[in-house]
């Protein structure tokens, strides 16, 4: 279930240079950067191609597979008597190469581990845009 | 290009902690003013000012009127975070090298610990709206330093093995020093059990893998070697430096964890100075986790390249170890003044002033300086003597 990050999450809104990223998340898409000279993909904030440098970066669709790089859980701390649940955040390499910070939505299921298969979700908490989680594949 | 030896001749420290009711400008100016007395110098003998003005970013090239500086040749700020402090002393040496100043007062000064607050609260965000795709990881509940110091940290304990016990023993070792220390905030021993029994703050981060949170100010006074030989305290000789900021790609096969910029910038500054790890008797490392002392140690070479672990983990840190390191108890027993953490402790212990906690053999010191996560390194070599005496 992702309902829990979706409540604790903070919202983001889009400005003028992440409007395709955020419409590519309500679509259910993971926009990532291309460089159609270099061949090569950058993350979602890069301004020039991270390996050539080239300036001739466009927004394509990427697969959505991953896999987990490192993690940190932030435990949670009561608020009003009652316990909340740990945040765990990690960075996920996709396949196409560049890394995303993203919540795993569902630690309790399966266990982070370097290299552990992750797919990319998306959520929508209130007041924000459609913003990627991380999955991780449950335990065979 | 002419090249003259420099040395830092004053050191000027505030009260340190916490320490309510004074702005950060308050704060440097009586760290400027402690450091120009401290070496005999009077305000009317600097001509130069470099400001870090810490995360709060509330002190400014206006510190020149606050201090009634007339007639400065060099003023500027420096905002290399964590790295600042040692920055400062390179630039204050190569503007002296140049002709272009002669008594540059350097001064680091924050106050973001607020009365009746918690030390988190103190370098959290604001509730201002995230805005674009470079908040997502903030987005994700990555907002914290020690969340983002943890992930780099998770990766090289994946990478080599690195436990969380080989952690505890950094800040052990650092809180021993620390008792030895009158400035030092914490003075009470702890052991690998307190550290393990501490509260998990990022896992696999505990409370006693980081640093306080300080406000205060400490301003040091950067001089040529032949000014310094005639001031009042000994001077404390500026061997080496370097710079390594390795932007990390945020892509497959980034360092990021693995490898910090000590890697370049210690072997830089060991270059410069014309000696080799194996000739420092002395490390400051800037500590704001035990990991960073960690990976820093191994970056600079004290270790092999994985094996930071087993290195912090034998003792060598410690008081009688055979690596003596953040011989005040640094940052995470003593006080949090950025880079001037590590640097104030460097010159106490090259002027042979440390009492309790001096090291005997203290010809070499390595002061380091970290900013960012990880991405932004400057280190210091220096001796209290001349470097072709």
């Amino acid at each position: 279930m992702t309902m829990g990050a979706e409540m604790s999450m903070t919202p983001v809104v889009r400005d003028e240079y992440s409007a395709p990223f955020f419409d590519g998340a309500e679509r259910g898409e993971l926009m990532l950067r291309y460089s159609p000279s270099s061949g090569c993909w950058s993350a979602p904030e890069a301004r020039v191609c991270a390996t050539s440098r080239a300036a001739d970066l466009e927004w394509r669709v990427a697969s959505g597979e991953g896999e987990l790089v490192s993690w940190t859980v932030i435990p949670g701390r009561p608020r009003d008597g009652r316990p909340t649940t740990d945040t765990v955040v990690g960075i996920v390499e996709t396949a196409e190469g560049p890394w995303l910070t993203l919540r795993i939505v569902n630690a309790d299921e399966a266990a982070p581990a370097v290299g552990a298969p992750v797919r990319v979700e998306f959520v929508r908490p209130e007041g924000g845009e459609s913003v990627p989680v991380a999955r991780l594949a449950a335990r065979s | 290009m002419s090249s003259t030896p420099t040395a830092i001749a004053g050191l000027g420290m505030t009260e340190l902690g916490r320490v309510y009711g004074r702005t950060p400008a308050q704060f440097a100016l009586e760290a400027v003013t402690g450091a120009a007395a401290d070496a005999g110098l009077s305000l009317d003998d600097i001509d130069g000012l470099l400001v870090n003005p810490g995360v709060g970013n509330d002190t400014d090239l206006r510190l020149q009127s606050t201090l009634q500086l007339r007639g400065l040749r060099l003023l500027s700020t420096v905002q290399g975070f964590g790295s600042s402090a040692i920055q400062m002393v390179q630039y204050a040496s190569m503007a002296i090298s140049a002709g272009m100043a002669e008594v540059v007062a350097c001064v680091y000064a924050d106050a973001p610990l607020k009365e009746g607050k918690g030390s988190g609260a103190a370098y959290a965000g604001g509730d201002r709206a995230l805005k674009g795709v470079e908040s997502l990881p903030a987005a994700a509940g990555l907002k914290s330093a020690p969340a983002r110091y943890a992930i780099a940290a998770r990766r090289h304990m994946e990478a080599y093995g690195t436990t969380s016990e080989q952690l505890g023993a950094v800040a052990v070792a650092a809180r021993q020093w620390a008792t030895m220390n009158p400035l030092a905030q914490m003075r009470e021993p702890i052991t690998l059990a307190d550290h393990q029994n501490s509260r998990l703050i990022a896992d696999p981060l505990r409370l006693l893998d980081c640093c306080l949170v300080s406000n205060g100010a400490i301003a040091v006074i950067v001089t040529s070697a032949d000014r310094a030989a005639d001031l009042a305290q000994p001077p404390v000789h500026v061997w080496g430096w370097g710079q390594s900021h390795p932007g990390y790609p945020n892509h497959r096969d980034s360092d990021f964890g693995l490898v910090s910029g000590a890697a370049q910038s210690g072997p830089a500054a060991l270059r410069m100075a014309g000696v080799t790890v194996d000739d420092i008797d002395i490390r400051e490392i800037y500590d704001c986790f035990t990991y960073t002392t960690l990976i820093t140690l191994e970056d600079y070479g004290f270790c092999a390249k994985g094996e930071g672990g087993e290195f912090v983990a034998s003792g060598a840190l410690a008081p009688g170890g055979s690596h003596p390191t953040n011989t005040g108890g640094g940052e995470l027993s003593s006080y949090y003044m950025w880079g001037m953490t590590p640097l104030s402790e460097a010159v106490i212990q090259a002027r042979g002033q440390a009492g309790q906690r001096q090291v005997a053999k203290n010809d070499l010191v390595m002061v380091s300086g970290n900013g960012g996560v990880l991405d932004f390194h400057a280190t210091l070599v220096v001796s209290p003597h001349a470097r072709n005496a």
